[in-house]
């Protein structure tokens, strides 16, 4: 039943790996600079990993917006939030699955008589006009420095575009690090509280219980990435704009700076050590802030190039997302509570906050049937990965054979 | 990271070497029309053979520059006119090595009063296509320099234009003891010099094209 609940949350990671992961790699798949069997198994890799070793620390950020106490709660959150993601992708509108998660929350606080809590919804909105601004205003300054150089410098521009490969591959990686240690928090934070499982030991380190929520979680990411972002990974790098590919890695690393911005505690501390107010350690919507820098870099070489038709759409996606995330929980929970007779969650008075959790003898089982799962998705990602690689060699060496076979008959008849 | 530096490495050599075929070419092509007009067979001969090793070398050098850009995805935005870049310039080198091969299959008795103009003719119309060497190189490292350069194209083309007028008016007007077969004959030679620089001139606007897209 546990695992049932669960499927929720991996689908919303399946749907923002499908999504999100096309900020991070879209421009570079858009502009052609990477391929995007490449751009997929990176993203994945690094996704999982930021959401393994570092999706700890945003997990209680959301849970200020609304404290979802009942597992049949998170899990019609994270359908609701999920199910309106996967529509908006299936219009290929780059969605922000912060924004359907923060709409979902807001139904259920609405559905169970919670109060949102108005300073943290404030600050998460504020993130949505000012992380896009930042990212604008980050894309035309490092679109200037790096045009300069480039001039400048007199590269060859073939070396120059292996630089940008490089950063690119790089600055990605680091971006799906991000998204994965950011976002992992909207998949399975709201599980989190739900699960005991015992310590799974590797040899080399070990995975605490919301590690492995985390790693799953992460895998559900992965699979999105891989099976359903080829379409909005076009969608950001050549429908707006076209992009060129330094534009492409300014839109990556602008964006990766305002997410690092909004993300790093050091930085808002080293904010404060200066008398500046702190920098507000709010989820930012990734989708806004690379809309925002693809603008930038727009207007800054003369508006007329930007697909404005298409700017319009993901705009009314943005208001849409929230709203019909929030409508589509409020009528879930309704379902759920009073059709399937599920226990969604009740008004917090202070006392009865606790969520509802699983007992020790239920962990031990669910323990075991998760590091199965975990071992055997890990096996069967290794295998693939391999599998890919040896293939790419093949056709490589093919190539090359018969490259050499052509110039040999060429040569023998003349 | 090594793949992409090695691959990249591999290919600016490789785009160089073509050009460098291109460049030589165009001496030994020069150097042949010479040795020609100057009865020297064996030396004609040999401008001949260094051409074709020449012209085999660049097919081989474009074959695998444009393979390499699509198998690693090199320069996407710009591959296809990259592309077609290299292949104006191995069209002046086919060019050359036709030419020559004709000359040497038809073996055209030059009348004497025609040799300083053919030479002229060639100069020039090698020059063209000379002067569009360092700006496709230019292409590659400093971009904002083509167009400066390739002006010297449009100037030798248009010289090599005039001076094919005046030696075929010399021709067909001027010179009454020759069969108009021969005078045909000699037509089509200096047709196919002139072609050279014509095939610069194309070049140069594809060039002038691309480096302004490359800037935007």
């Amino acid at each position: 039943m546990i695992l049932l609940f669960l499927t929720s949350g991996l689908f919303l990671g399946w749907s923002l790996g499908a999504n999100d992961a096309s900020n991070v790699f879209g421009s570079a798949v858009g502009s052609k600079m990477i391929t995007f069997r490449k751009a997929a198994i990176i993203a994945s890799i690094t996704v999982i990993l930021g959401a393994v070793i570092q999706g700890a620390g945003a997990s209680d950020t959301l849970g200020k917006l609304g404290g979802v106490n009942a597992i049949g709660g998170s899990f019609t959150l994270a359908l609701a939030a999920a199910t309106t993601v996967y529509m908006m992708t299936r219009i290929s509108l780059p969605v922000s699955t912060t924004q359907a998660i923060v709409g979902a929350i807001i139904g259920w606080n609405l559905f169970t008589g919670n109060r949102t809590d108005s300073g943290t919804l404030s600050k998460i909105v504020a993130t949505w006009i000012t992380g896009p601004l930042l990212g604008a205003g980050f894309a035309i300054l490092l679109y200037i420095l790096t045009t300069k150089i480039k001039r400048s410098a007199g590269i060859h521009i073939i070396k120059f575009e292996s630089y940008l490969k490089t950063s690119l591959v790089i600055v990605g990686a680091f971006g799906a690090y991000s998204l994965g240690a950011n976002n992992i928090a909207n998949v399975m934070g709201v599980f989190v509280p739900a699960f005991n499982l015992e310590e799974l030991d590797l040899g080399l380190f070990s995975l605490s219980s919301s590690q492995q929520l985390f790693l799953l979680g992460g895998i559900a990411i992965a699979i999105g990435i891989i099976t359903y972002s080829k379409k909005v990974m076009e969608t950001v790098g050549g429908n707006i704009i076209e992009l060129t590919p330094e534009a492409a890695l300014v839109v990556v690393l602008a964006q990766s700076i305002v997410l690092f911005i909004f993300s790093s505690s050091a930085l808002s501390n080293l904010f404060v050590r200066f008398g500046l107010p702190p920098i507000p350690m709010v989820p930012v919507s990734s989708s806004q802030v690379i809309v925002g820098c693809v603008i930038g870099i727009g207007l800054y070489k003369g508006a007329r190039n930007i697909n404005f038709r298409l700017l319009g759409e993901i705009g009314i996606g943005w208001i849409v997302t929230p709203v019909i995330s929030g409508l589509f929980a409020f009528f879930s929970l309704f379902f759920m509570k009073n059709i399937f007779n599920v226990e969604v969650g009740h008004k917090i008075t202070g006392l009865n906050s606790v969520p509802q959790t699983i007992t020790g003898a239920a962990d031990a089982e669910m323990s075991g049937i998760i590091r199965y799962l975990l071992l055997g998705i890990l096996i069967a990602g290794t295998i693939a990965i391999l599998f890919y690689y040896f293939l790419d060699r093949k056709k490589t060496r093919e190539l090359k054979v018969s490259e050499e076979k052509f110039w040999k008959n060429l040569k023998k008849r003349q | 990271m090594a793949l992409f530096a090695r691959t990249s490495k591999d290919l600016i050599i490789r785009i160089d070497d073509f050009i460098d075929n291109v460049e030589l070419g165009l001496l030994v092509f020069r150097e042949g029309l010479k040795s020609y007009l100057d009865k020297d067979r064996e030396a004609f001969n040999r401008h001949l053979h260094k051409v074709d090793v020449l012209e085999n070398n660049a097919d081989r050098l474009q074959r695998s520059i444009e393979n390499d850009m699509i198998t690693h995805s090199i320069l996407p935005q710009h591959r296809e006119e990259v592309s077609r870049l290299i292949d104006e310039l191995d069209e002046i080198i086919d060019s050359i090595k036709s030419s020559l091969k004709e000359i040497d299959i038809e073996q055209p008795d030059i009348p004497e009063s025609l040799k300083k103009d053919l030479i002229s003719l060639a100069e020039t119309s090698a020059n063209a296509a000379e002067e569009l060497i360092p700006a496709a190189r230019a292409y590659f490292k400093a971009p904002y320099t083509v167009r400066e350069k390739l002006i010297k194209v449009y100037y030798f083309e248009s010289e090599t234009d005039k001076i094919s007028t005046t030696i075929k008016k010399h021709l067909f007007q001027d010179i009454k003891d020759l069969e108009l077969s021969r005078k045909n004959q000699l037509r089509y030679i200096i047709h196919n010099i002139e072609k050279i620089s014509d095939l610069a001139q194309k070049a140069a606007d594809l060039l002038s094209g691309m480096a302004i897209k490359i800037m935007m």
